[in-house]
């Protein structure tokens, strides 16, 4: 995926004037993210369904989250494993 | 004081690109130009039910909104953080994202749904997006007597917004069609 090969280093010279803090994940994040859309297009959209995938990738990003994420109303969600289904639920 | 705001687009793509699409609508660099306000994107949570299809997913957006300067004196910042629930359901062909803001709201609330569907007329190839946008300035902010300004502001910002995004959406669009070779994906 070509076009997001460049992305981590445009992420961190856009957050260093952001007060943003989870910006030393940058580099797990662009895993996961290519990994997931790669997925999402070859496999999800195709019915494959069955076998999560990325996982590691996954592992490793929200292993950095946890420690850099600092705003507490975020980090709610990121703890809370269960709350993702209820949130959405809610909001349908 | 709620001003709700209803668009619809037709995307002349099909379902399964118009949605990868969304999914990489803030990621990449030439995006970052026009969509400048988003600053960052964190998945926070994810979820697959592999038996029914279904895909769970929490992200965290964060938006650069600066306003007029009497704004930010009192408000004290201008980055917001938004969360994005995503459901999409593979079986029946559709993704739904509600994006609120969880800054701010004491003075503001903003709701944001975004809808993706096989468009009736031609739900092979076209995709039909149905997007609703709800703002409310809460009454007894401290912004409450110059609230009918902030709320005009924050309004065009939207529409604004979301005319870069459709434009975004479909280069991804054409970028994904070009890689596919126009064939399946």
């Amino acid at each position: 995926m070509g076009m997001l090969s460049r992305k981590d280093k445009k992420t961190s010279d856009s957050s260093s004037s952001s007060s943003s803090s989870t910006s030393p994940c940058a580099n797990f994040r662009a895993a996961y993210h290519n990994c997931f859309n790669r997925w999402y297009s070859e496999k999800f959209v195709k019915g494959q369904w069955e076998k999560e995938e990325c996982i590691s990738e996954w592992q490793k990003y929200k292993a950095c989250l946890s420690e850099h994420l600092d705003d507490k109303h975020l980090s709610r969600f990121l703890e809370a494993e269960k709350s993702v289904v209820d949130h959405c639920g809610q909001s349908r | 004081m709620v001003k709700a705001y209803k668009q619809e687009y037709t995307y002349r793509h099909p379902w399964e690109r118009v949605t990868s699409a969304s999914w990489r609508k803030f990621a990449d660099p030439e995006n970052k130009r026009t969509l400048s306000h988003i600053l960052e994107v964190d998945t926070l949570n994810h979820k697959l039910d592999s038996n029914s299809g279904k895909l769970y997913t929490t992200r965290a957006i964060t938006i650069h909104a600066p306003g007029p300067w009497f704004v930010r004196k009192i408000i004290g910042q201008d980055i917001c953080h938004c969360v994005e629930s995503t459901v999409v359901d593979g079986h029946s062909r559709s993704m739904q994202l509600t994006t609120r803001n969880i800054s701010l709201q004491k003075f503001i609330e903003v709701q944001e749904k975004i809808r993706y569907d096989p468009h009736p007329d031609n739900p092979e190839s076209w995709t039909l997006c149905r997007q609703e946008t709800s703002i409310q300035i809460k009454p007894l902010s401290a912004l409450a007597s110059m609230a009918e300004k902030v709320e005009q502001r924050c309004a065009e910002r939207f529409v604004q917004n979301s005319a870069k995004g459709r434009e975004v959406m479909e280069r991804i669009c054409k970028y994904l069609e070009a890689e596919s070779g126009g064939i399946s994906l």
